[in-house]
């Protein structure tokens, strides 16, 4: 295992590194171009939920003399030849803003690589892909110029026939396309959407959200035979790397191996601030028993000189006797209270009951036999 | 995880619950409950009267329009919480939307929760993805108007996923993807315009929080880290829950009255955990404060007789007691023969018997009585020094000391007392000699039930079997009498018959826990366990005088020191040992730290012992005995309210067979619903799956079709990675075919991530006392890895390992028709590789023997299946597919005959053959291929069917031809020639990757897709057509089976992905 063992379960992603992409899913996008010519004509392209960047990186080498502008939420080290806004794509300001940097043209290309963090609840997870989906088709339509190309990725689950019929309205053609750099474990695809045509009268709104469509009976059915299945094109030609196979770390074609650090490492993670106070040590710690300050048990010098009492092989056991009353015992809890407790032993020793003044109370042990007679909360 | 047997949602999942509080307050029988999930919301009443869980009532499955994210009774109506910042009221009984009201900011919600017992009152909290939470008024509009956010609050550097509201103290707790928990002062958030003050920011967490509650007295909060937290407000973590497996706690619920926290995880467990406040009252370390003026000497070791007397013996000879309950130390006796060095070990059983003994570096040992020091009984058993004691005792009528000497000599000593008590007689009985090593004896000691031999483990690893009286046997047998090397020691004091030779163990497992040393053996029904300082515990049995290895398992992650293993009444192991420098009491059952000593390690003397009521644990520490006492024994006080699955995705599913009970074991039924399914009471069958999945382990369950519970009868967890396939062979039942009692019995070879294999066999029985009424032994036979040769390399952590790091994708097994060396094992490998191992001696041997890279890419899918022709040998061919799309198949025939030409030899001695060229290769999709199965059919045809990612399916017709034999006279071996007859090809058939098929007839074929479909086909008349198709819960299937059950119940299915799910299809 190691740093390495990353390089060869996945070869795109060692590619990436040594090809100084920001992410491996820069393949993915240059594949989909190989398959679909997307960046043939195109002068404006804007790239969505664009962090860490490797998309931006492809559309700004690829798009000579165009221009890109690349949005996200979070901040993005720069990239030469990209326009960052820092923005929400559900804002009308957003939009705003990338027309401005066009001079008030449309885009010519809309792509999204985004998707939420998972949470590994699986419908959550296809719903949130979805409304970022809907997001971005929805500041596409005030940005995109007709008959414009959106690209965006779709998590092909339960529900990914829903996304088709909704994108067909706004599109004259819709494939599901997955690059061969996409491994075939993952349940992720691309929706490659060329010509934008909205339907009649479909004034563009940011103000509210796109919500997703419902299935109809007759239309696009949950489980019957006339669901809205797009077709799908795996892009990519046989003879690149399969994104599977795990490769040795000497390729074939005899380049020597040597390990890349990734390019850019994430800027500000949600989690930055709990991994440094873990470095420090100084996150919160529970109580342990281990750590309250040791107690000193026999602290007076014993004057009582105690005779042997117990018999050879065979074992003595206390039992609690009609001896003095437990001094600790609340009277106010009821049996049925106590039922929540641990199974209930006389247990008076240890830390919290070392301060008492000596031989008040002699410690007394219990089988288990005879528990339930006397409660005692640990509290 | 289990059959549905009350569907409330549809296809949508359930994300809560809300109950309705009756205005007078009578919940004691019956309840009204809203039940939501996805866009889906339902109400449900229900009624507990009569100890019987009844559905009174239930409403229609309304759907909303966006996502809810919470819902709250409000009265006779419910208001819910929209995925866009929206809230709407509802009436929930007839299904009508009363008002719809939106908030100014309509962005994408993680989390929401509304507040308040009126429309007017209500308030939401939304937590936006901007990391914002927003606090509005649904009632401050009267023309449905937007309303604008009241307040907003931000702090939180992640998306917010739960939020928890105090009306008592006015506080709001949030939890968040940024790991923390934050505590607000809120004040009466109904209350528009209030002030809101972070007073807590809580980390504890190692990854993202989804869950928070809070209560008078605490916060519970629980996340990706499988960790349930309980805080004060003040942000100290007061307990921490640990057990849960795999991703997270997904929920909680708590009782502060009772004192209770449920949780619920990833794992599908459910656990109760009880809330004990600050600290742990009743568990704590403490000094025994030795040292003082009186008492010379330092301490050198320590004992427990028992869980309340500790001994101790110090540099100058003299043996100390501490009895807890005088609280005092008392000088038992004082020895100079015992100075510097000195062994120590109180006799097992309740309170130690009241007996201990010591041991010195030359040769003698002293066993004490407790209480009567002065009867002590000294022996000088050999020249040299002791090197480890131990106790062996059955029952209460047999008491042994074993004593290693120096050259490997065990002497075995009889302990008996003298009817008046006042006196014991010690006798040495025989002695043993130990297989040879650098640091020879034995460690650790128990009776093998009913008392004929004594099992020991010794400081090289070794586990051996030694007869318990050797004298009785009059010939020893083999390896019996240990040959002429004879040391000449003083007998002992025993008298009569004082035995001058050794005994050899009558069987030897080598090296069984490394070269560490074996920890501790136990003997507990019918099986010997031990434990060993390579992390790892052992299952044995004893045949035939013979000991044999069961099974092998490893511990808790880190913990490479297992001191010891106990049974707890319920019937399962706790394990003891060292993590780091904590002395740990841990069990594998609900994969918990029961116990955590801070003890600096297990290389100091130390003393275990445990009680129904207490456990203790006594170890030394800067010069002083230091004592850490428990209450409630080795048992857990948490509960397991069901017991988890796995933690991660299931990759694979297998059917076993099938075992039906007699009525004497009928399982009676409590919680008979009143709605079943149509059909869902089926005949009383237990079908036995397999499971595979990426938490490494594989798991056995039973699937009755009568309740359609899941129970998982075992689960096998020896994989060092995932598990990404299953295979079964040989089922049998028990007693043999003519054996008329229920039982079942296969062979298992599992293989995933690593290029690591794994072959068991499993044998089911009935067994009335489980819940199952069934009962699963596992038998570990081999395992194999490819890369094994880089754990033996000796500097393998300076070098950078260059081989792929191959992972296994699929199995087939293919059994040849006569007996020979035994079945073929055929594994896709993701470095592109098809790989044949040959198991033998019914799987106790595991090799690779061929190997081919005709794919030169990842092979996703392996199936084997044979052909029969009649008067011709039965052919045996397998199928391999990958991520190019092609299919390629291969003859496998005459593999394993002699000078067959199906293998080429290795291009080096000691490499693997080469499988030679494909017999058909088929390009039947554009990508990757997950799933392949075949059917023979009646024309001497196969049906073969494949599924792709690209959601195709592709079906044909496979012919076989094999040369006449006149054409290829004196040709032992014949290539059959496969052709494709009929080829169709279904594009759209799902919206994602086919990941099962199953051809169930020549008509009718099933396929399971990402998409959450399950799909049948009608085939055999051109093109396969559609016949129906149901929606599943389970997400990201990976594999599923299918087979029939009756006529009249149909066929089952079995899907496992993200859970496992039960399918019941009546054609």
């Amino acid at each position: 295992m190691g740093r390495t063992s990353k390089d060869k379960r996945d070869v795109y992603y060692r590619l990436a590194k040594e090809n100084g992409w920001r992410a491996r899913s820069a393949f993915k996008l240059l594949q989909l171009d190989e398959e679909f010519q997307l960046f043939q004509g195109v002068t404006r392209a804007v790239d969505l939920c664009a962090a860490p960047g490797s998309w931006s990186q492809v559309l700004s080498q690829k798009i000579e003399g165009g221009h890109v502008v690349a949005v996200d939420l979070q901040a993005m080290a720069p990239l030469p030849g990209v326009l960052q806004i820092q923005g929400d794509i559900t804002q009308l300001s957003t939009a705003k803003e990338i027309i401005q940097h066009f001079d008030g043209c449309p885009a010519d290309l809309v792509v999204c690589d985004g998707a939420p963090d998972v949470t590994g609840l699986h419908d959550v997870d296809e719903y949130m892909q979805a409304q970022l989906l809907l997001a971005a088709l929805n500041i596409a339509t005030h940005v995109l110029k007709p008959g414009g190309c959106f690209v965006a990725k779709i998590f092909r689950g339960r529900d990914v026939t829903l996304i088709y019929s909704q994108l067909r309205v706004f599109f004259s053609n819709v494939v599901c396309a997955k690059p061969r750099s996409s491994r075939n474990s993952s349940i992720e695809a691309f929706a490659v959407c060329q010509g934008y045509d909205p339907p009649e009268g479909f004034i563009p709104d940011l103000t509210k959200p796109l919500l997703d469509h419902s299935y109809d009976p007759d239309f696009n059915q949950l489980d019957g035979p006339t669901r809205i299945i797009v077709p799908f094109v795996t892009c990519g030609d046989l003879s690149a790397y399969d994104s599977d196979r795990s490769y040795p770390l000497d390729l074939e074609d005899g380049s020597e191996y040597k390990y890349t650090p990734p390019t850019q490492p994430p800027i500000s993670p949600p989690y930055q601030e709990a991994c440094t106070l873990k470095k420090k040590g100084r996150l919160a710690k529970e109580i342990r028993p281990q750590e309250t300050p040791i107690s000193i048990v026999d602290v007076l010098p014993q004057p009582l000189a105690i005779p042997p009492r117990h018999t050879l092989l065979a074992s003595e056991v206390w039992k609690h006797g009609q001896g003095p009353q437990c001094p600790f015992c609340e009277p106010t809890v009821t049996p049925s209270q106590c039922a929540s407790f641990y199974p209930q032993i006389l247990w008076f020793w240890g830390p919290k009951f070392s301060s008492l003044p000596p031989n008040s109370y002699r410690t007394q042990w219990v089988k288990p036999t005879i528990i339930n007679r006397k409660a005692q909360p640990s509290i | 995880m289990m059959k549905r047997v009350q569907n409330l949602l549809g296809h949508y999942l359930i994300h809560g619950f809300r109950v309705r509080s009756e205005p007078d307050g009578d919940l004691e029988s019956q309840a009204m409950v809203a039940v939501f999930g996805s866009k889906g919301l339902r109400v449900v009443k229900v009624s507990w009267g009569q100890g019987r869980f009844r559905e009174v009532w239930r409403s229609g499955l309304w759907s909303m329009s966006d996502w809810i994210w919470d819902t709250r009774w409000l009265e006779e109506n419910v208001a819910v919480a929209l995925g866009h910042n929206s809230v709407v009221l509802y009436d929930p009984m007839v299904g009508r939307t009363l008002q719809e009201v939106h908030c100014t900011d309509r962005c994408t919600l993680s989390s929401a929760r509304l507040i308040g017992n009126t429309w007017r009152e209500l308030t939401m909290v939304a937590g936006a993805i901007s990391n914002e939470l927003l606090v509005w008024y649904p009632a401050a509009t009267l023309e449905n108007e937007p309303v604008a956010p009241d307040r907003r609050v931000s702090g939180h550097v992640g998306v917010i996923f739960s939020m928890s509201y105090l009306e008592s103290k006015g506080l709001l707790a949030t939890a968040s993807e940024d790991r923390s928990v934050r505590i607000w002062k809120v004040g009466d958030l109904r209350v528009p315009g209030g002030r809101v003050q972070n007073i807590g920011h809580c980390f504890g967490h190692s990854a993202r929080v989804w869950q928070v509650k809070l209560l008078e007295n605490y916060l519970i909060s629980a996340g990706e880290d499988c960790v349930c937290l309980v805080w004060s407000h003040e942000g100290e973590i007061l307990q921490a829950f640990r057990g849960h497996q795999g991703r997270g706690i997904r929920a909680i619920a708590a009782h502060e009255q009772q004192a209770w926290v449920i949780t619920g995880g990833d794992d599908s467990g459910i656990r109760l955990w009880h809330l004990v406040g600050r600290g742990y009252p009743g568990s704590g370390v403490s000094a025994l404060c030795f040292k003082s003026h009186s008492r010379a000497g330092t301490l050198k070791a320590v004992t427990l007789a028992g869980s309340w007397r500790v001994l101790a013996v110090t540099d100058t000879g003299a043996l100390y007691l501490y009895d807890l309950e005088v609280k005092c130390w008392e000088q038992l006796l004082e020895d100079k023969h015992f100075q510097s060095y000195c062994l120590l070990e109180a006799a097992p059983g309740p309170e130690g018997f009241g007996l201990c003994a010591m041991a010195n570096g030359e040769g003698r040992v002293k066993v004490v009585p407790i209480n009567t020091p002065t009867a002590a009984v000294d022996l000088t058993l050999f020249q040299g020094k002791v090197h480890s004691l131990s106790w062996a005792l059955r029952g209460y009528e047999e008491l042994l000391l074993l004593a290693s000497g120096p050259s490997g000599v065990v002497a075995c000593l009889e302990i008996s007392a003298a009817p008046s008590g006042k006196a014991i007689f010690v006798k040495e009985r025989c002695r043993y000699l130990l297989p040879p090593s650098k640091q020879r004896w034995h460690t650790c000691s128990a009776f093998l039930p009913p008392g004929d031999f004594l099992v020991c483990g010794d400081r090289r690893g070794s586990v051996l079997l030694f007869p318990s009286r050797p004298g009785l046997l009059k010939a020893p047998g083999v390896g019996g009498k240990a040959g002429a090397g004879v040391l000449g020691v003083s007998g002992g004091s025993g008298g009569e018959g004082s035995t001058s030779a050794e005994w050899g163990p009558v069987s030897i497992l080598p090296s069984l826990h490394g070269k560490q040393g074996v920890t501790s053996v136990t003997c507990h029904g019918g099986y010997v366990y031990t434990t060993g300082r390579d992390g790892a515990y052992c299952q044995l049995f004893v045949r035939g005088g013979q000991l044999q290895p069961v099974l092998r398992q490893k511990s808790c992650r880190g913990m490479n020191w297992l001191a010891g293993l106990r049974m707890v009444a319920d019937g399962s192991v706790v394990i003891l040992g060292f993590h780091a420098n904590e002395f740990v009491v841990w069990s594998p059952r609900s994969h918990e730290k029961l116990h955590i000593v801070n003890c600096g390690g297990g290389h100091r003397s130390w003393a275990f012992s445990d009680t129904e009521a207490a456990v203790a644990f006594a170890y030394l520490k800067d010069g002083d005995v230091m004592l850490y006492r428990a209450l409630g024994g080795c048992t857990r006080p948490h509960v397991i309210l069901r017991e988890g699955l796995h933690g991660r995705e299931i990759t694979c599913v297998k059917r076993v067979g099938t075992i039906t009970l007699g009525p004497e074991f009928e399982v009676p039924n409590l919680g008979q619903p009143d709605h079943l399914e149509p059909g869902s009471k089926g005949p009383g069958l237990i079908d036995i799956v397999i499971t595979g999945s990426e938490d490494t382990t594989v798991c056995v369950l039973a699937l009755p079709t009568a309740t359609g519970a899941a129970h998982a009868l075992t689960a096998v967890c020896n994989h060092i990675s995932s598990v990404r396939a299953v295979a079964v062979w040989g089922t049998g039942t028990p007693g043999g075919p003519q054996d008329p009692r229920p039982g079942l019995t296969a062979h298992v070879v599992s293989a995933g991530g690593r290029a690591e294999m794994q072959c068991f066999s499993i044998m089911v029985t009935p067994d009335p006392s489980t819940p199952s009424r069934l009962a699963c032994h596992i038998m570990h036979l081999s395992s194999h890895r490819l890369d094994e040769y880089w754990d033996r390399q000796r500097n393998r952590h300076q070098l950078v390992k260059v081989d792929p790091e191959t992972r296994y994708m699929s199995l087939a097994v293919c059994e040849p028709d006569r007996p020979g060396p035994g079945p073929l094992v055929a594994a896709a490998c993701s470095d592109g590789a098809v790989r044949l191992f040959l198991l033998q001696d019914s799987g106790r041997r595991l090799q690779l023997l061929a190997e081919t890279f005709h794919h030169k890419r990842c092979v996703l899918k392996v199936h084997s299946f044979t052909h029969e022709a009649s008067n011709r040998r039965r052919k045996l061919l397998l199928c391999s597919a990958a991520t190019d799309g092609s299919l390629a198949f291969w003859d496998l025939t005459t593999v394993l005959d002699h000078g067959s030409t199906a293998l080429e030899p290795p291009a080096e001695p000691g490499l693997p053959y080469q499988l030679g060229t494909p017999c058909l290769t088929l390009q039947a999709h554009s990508c990757g291929i997950n799933s392949l199965h075949t059917l023979p059919t009646c024309e001497g045809r196969h049906l073969v069917a494949s599924g792709s990612e690209d959601g195709s399916l592709h079906v044909f017709v496979l012919a076989m031809e094999v040369p006449e034999l006149e054409e290829a006279a004196g040709e032992a071996e014949l290539r059959p020639q496969l052709r494709v007859l009929e080829e169709y090809s279904v594009p759209c058939a799902h919206a994602a990757h086919v990941t099962g098929l199953k051809i169930l007839s020549p008509n009718l074929m099933v396929s399971a897709s990402i998409d959450q479909r399950l799909t049948f086909w009608r085939l055999g008349h051109g093109e396969p057509t559609f016949m129906n198709s149901a929606v599943y819960h389970v997400p990201d299937v990976a594999d599923m089976d299918c087979w029939p059950v009756s006529p009249e119940f149909g066929h089952r299915c079995a899907l496992g992905g993200q859970g496992l799910e039960v399918y019941n299809w009546y054609d």
